[in-house]
């Protein structure tokens, strides 16, 4: 019986990679070298490959956040007030911490901020970015700013039945403003830091969480 | 909420059903996207791109495909376009392999004792080697050999045969070979360089 040719190995050697070896191409490669270093060289490339497999990778955070403004921005999004209440459920800060009241959070998160907000303001380049700023960010943000505006107007005569719970949100709301000028401030300073535009981002989040509250406050006072 | 009761809601724009749905699946996306450009930054920009397509689009789903299916389909397609605008050419998946890979052999008879490669393929370097790939080989390779899939899925993913699939494979890993070799040379070469820098040094 004739030898099998290297050559007619190679030909051959996709079907034996898929699992289907003639007994040619087994006689061949254990007399040939070459052709066997060959094929253990493609296992090795498949096994490193495969152990990759089990590896995947979690994207960052903040490319929800900016797929969900982008979402928003082009209008897919439509169910605007189950939107508010989804982030109030499933926002980070909700799911963090869900156990513990809200007025104690607020400190925690007015830290949080202005530890950022001033971490990322830097007199540098400060004119050079305030046009970037103007022309991206405050667009991109300024659809949700101007909605969560909308929805405190319609809160402005929000009673709850306990005084004082009306009182902590009220405070909350103005301590979640605050923050929110204080990020616009370090966006603006800084607009190309995605860091800082997250944390923007959070802190709309923040306040459309609070609103969402006061609505469901609201209806079951009624 | 079931990956089905999510696709329904998120046709009608229910924001909680568009962050399931990207909550099951950008794991998967966002590797594959990695694995095709190698960098953080342009895996960010195409798997951003992938799900903002299948949200715009995901009103004409009728669940002919499966979900997932539909939605590897959109990213391979996202990075391979990005692939081509970056190489400066509008070319077709086939195109996106090598010239004289279908002549019926082998280009040349690779191999020989001092080149073995077993045992010395870190992911480094074979990332490194993926990266050097044509985006026809590079997709179908990470596909099947890192993310797992079928030929018969990745022949529905990147709309061609499975026959072209399994040759795209074959061609993609002799292709690696020979690029993972290239390095292990070039690495020979810069040691035996340093090598006699040192010794020289020395004297």
């Amino acid at each position: 019986m004739a030898l099998m040719t290297c050559r007619a190995f190679l030909n051959d050697l996709r079907l034996r990679m898929e699992g289907t070896p003639s007994l040619d191409a087994e006689a061949h490669i254990r007399n040939c070298p070459s052709c066997r270093h060959i094929t253990e060289d493609l296992n090795a490339i498949h096994s490193a490959a495969r152990s990759w497999r089990a590896e995947e990778i979690e994207p960052p955070a903040h490319l929800w956040a900016s797929l969900r403004l982008q979402l928003e921005r082009e209008g897919l999004i439509r169910d605007d007030r189950g939107s508010q209440l989804e982030l109030s459920n499933s926002g980070w800060f909700s799911r963090w911490f869900a156990g513990l009241p809200r007025p104690a959070l607020a400190g925690g998160y007015l830290v949080l901020l202005i530890a950022v907000a001033f971490g990322f303001s830097r007199p540098a380049n400060r004119q050079a970015n305030e046009a970037r700023w103007l022309e991206g960010t405050q667009v991109s943000t300024s659809p949700l700013s101007a909605q969560l505006t909308a929805e405190q107007v319609s809160f402005a005569s929000f009673n709850d039945s306990n005084p004082a719970v009306t009182a902590s949100l009220n405070k909350n709301l103005a301590i979640v403003d605050n923050y929110i000028a204080l990020c616009e401030k370090s966006v603006q300073e800084e607009p190309q830091n995605e860091v800082a535009r997250d944390y923007l981002y959070e802190a709309y989040q923040q306040k459309a969480d609070l609103l969402a509250q006061m609505t469901e406050r609201g209806e079951n006072n009624r | 909420m079931p990956e089905a009761e999510a696709i329904r809601l998120a046709q009608q724009g229910n924001a909680a059903a568009f962050e399931r749905l990207y909550r099951l699946h950008n794991r998967r996306v966002y590797s594959l996207c990695l694995r095709m450009v190698g960098n953080t930054a342009g895996a960010e920009d195409l798997t951003q791109e992938a799900f903002l397509q299948l949200f715009r689009k995901i009103a004409t789903f009728r669940g002919e495909s499966a979900f997932s299916t539909w939605l590897h389909r959109l990213a391979v397609n996202v990075v391979l376009m990005k692939l081509r605008k970056k190489s400066g050419t509008e070319t077709s998946l086939d195109e996106l392999t090598e010239p004289d890979e279908e002549s019926g052999g082998p280009r040349r008879d690779f191999g020989g004792p001092d080149l073995r490669l077993s045992g010395s393929i870190d992911r480094v370097h074979l990332q490194r080697a993926v990266e050097q790939l044509p985006p026809g080989y590079k997709a179908v390779f990470v596909l099947h050999d890192i993310q797992g899939y079928e030929h018969n899925e990745i022949a529905e993913i990147m709309d061609c045969s499975i026959g072209n699939s399994k040759s795209q494979l074959h061609k993609a890993r002799m292709r690696l070979r020979e690029l993972l070799h290239e390095a292990t040379r070039d690495k020979a070469r810069e040691d035996r360089k340093a090598a006699s820098a040192d010794s020289g040094g020395e004297d």
